[in-house]
């Protein structure tokens, strides 16, 4: 059997298909919200937010509900709550960090005083494209169409805010209310992409596809279509090669999604890129 | 002919920028249609001045009115950013590309702001990231869309340094495009023609403020 007929035949099974359809459906929102994530300078954001998902699943064990959903409405919460950090000079990381802890802990002791089974909870921080359930499908899809529909509808407010806050506020973006609604976003994605790729192995399908992109487009609308580009290429190509070399999807997802980061971080600049100029012109003002 | 322009009165103004103060209990009073120019040496609280009446700067003491109205709500600070167009000092490091035509046409644009851009000679230049542009064509860019923003409403221009990147002839052009827009404008600059050619003149100096024309 050459390699092709075995693709086809792993992908006449029912958790392949669905791990298929999961993949596609985050390459299309999730590197979105990449874009959003390296735009607002907020990578300890994910980070944070990886840690209050463990704290989601470890209730919802606990209570008997649904460990992702549990997962999604703590990651909403608390991306809506630590909003505010985002006028303050100092910015969201030191109170990402304050976050970050204080999850992790409430997290372990929660576990711990329950008898929660703390493996089982870890284990959906991992991630299991195989285990990929129809409520997470649902969770994917509505990301998949919520975040495209509300780039396209609010491009022009969000590539002022993405480029100067302050800009964007004296032109009339309410800036609070987007950051709000982005942060969210942010956060309820990462939670829901938590079984598809594992939290921890999230920026597969975020990070690196938008600082792949951010090279290579030279306007926000570019920048998040080589982004879904360069996020569907890393799940095609990072499934299709974890499949056939019968090794783990995530780290081959994320190692896929390195490699196309780094190839396009290699190719020349070109004269008029938005950042090589940049760092001329501010020293010829 | 009622001025198209709004009043400022600024009363017992002190901002400061942590422990150092920068504007130091200024009172201002400036009338309908006037052109003031804010002189006086780097530090001397002049920017901050102009970013307190947009609520830029937070660390505020006093009151600022325009057109009589104090911005204390939310919904005060829209009205007043919609009521004053601001040219910023110097380019923002922005971690995204933002396009010219996303700046001229985007949220508080207006039309005008691109027959702006083509009178200034910058209409050709829609399609490059504002992070790519000289420093005198970003500061026409911003002055283009401050037209746009008189054109709709904006009542009152805010203008940091806007002529200090152009050269000779491009400031002549500046000056009168700012200066004939035919609403107050309050402009900050080391520019001594553009300084003359206001209305009136005020120096700061260490964060206190004196009429000096």
């Amino acid at each position: 059997m050459n390699d092709l007929e075995t693709l086809t035949a792993l992908l006449t099974m029912p958790a392949v298909q669905r791990a298929a359809l999961g993949l596609f459906l985050g390459a299309v929102g999730l590197p979105l919200v990449g874009v959003i994530i390296v735009g607002l300078d907020i990578m300890p954001v994910r980070f944070a937010m990886m840690h209050v998902a463990l704290l989601g699943i470890a209730v919802g064990l606990l209570t008997g509900l649904d460990p992702t959903l549990c997962a999604l409405v703590a990651c909403a919460l608390a991306g809506a709550a630590v909003s505010p950090l985002a006028d303050r000079p100092g910015g969201l990381s030191g109170g990402m960090g304050l976050l970050m802890s204080l999850a992790m802990a409430a997290a372990l002791l929660l576990i711990a005083v329950s008898g929660v089974n703390a493996a089982s909870a870890f284990a959906l921080l991992w991630g299991s494209i195989l285990s990929v359930r129809t409520v997470d499908l649902v969770i994917l899809g509505v990301l998949a169409v919520i975040v495209p529909v509300l780039f396209v509808a609010f491009r022009r407010h969000l590539a002022l805010l993405l480029h100067d806050r302050e800009l964007a506020l004296v032109s009339g973006v309410p800036v609070r209310l987007f950051t709000i609604v982005l942060l969210v976003i942010v956060a309820v994605a990462v939670a829901g992409a938590i079984r598809l790729t594992g939290a921890l192995l999230v920026d597969a399908l975020t990070i690196l596809p938008a600082l792949a992109a951010r090279r290579l487009g030279a306007s926000l609308t570019s920048i998040a279509v080589w982004a879904v580009a360069f996020g569907l290429m890393s799940a095609t190509g990072g499934f299709a090669l974890a499949l056939l070399l019968d090794l783990p999807p995530g780290p081959v997802l994320v190692l896929t999604a390195g490699v196309i980061t780094v190839a396009v971080h290699l190719i020349p600049e070109r004269k008029r890129s938005w950042h090589h100029i940049e760092a001329v012109s501010t020293h010829s003002h | 002919m009622p001025p198209r322009g709004a009043g400022i009165r600024i009363t017992a103004l002190s901002c400061t920028h942590g422990s150092v103060r920068a504007v130091a209990d200024v009172d201002l009073e400036v009338e309908a249609d006037t052109r003031v120019a804010l002189v006086g040496t780097n530090g001397s609280g002049k920017s901050t001045l102009l970013r307190a009446v947009l609520g830029l700067h937070r660390d505020t003491g006093g009151t600022i009115a325009v057109d009589g109205h104090v911005a204390r709500t939310g919904r005060d600070w829209t009205r007043r950013r919609r009521e004053c167009a601001w040219i910023p000092q110097r380019q923002s490091p922005g971690s995204f590309p933002l396009l010219v035509r996303e700046l001229l046409d985007g949220p508080g644009g207006h039309p005008a702001a691109r027959d702006a851009a083509r009178d200034l000679g910058v209409g050709t230049l829609l399609e490059r990231p504002v992070s790519t542009l000289s420093g005198g064509q970003f500061q026409r860019v911003h002055l283009a869309r401050i037209a746009g923003s008189v054109a709709d409403g904006a009542r009152v221009v805010l203008a940091d340094e806007p002529t200090a990147a152009l050269d000779f002839e491009a400031r002549a052009e500046a000056r009168s495009y700012l200066l004939g827009l035919g609403v107050t404008v309050l402009v900050v600059t080391h520019d001594p023609d553009l300084a003359a050619a206001c209305d009136r003149r005020l120096e700061m100096a260490a964060g206190s403020l004196r009429e000096v024309a």
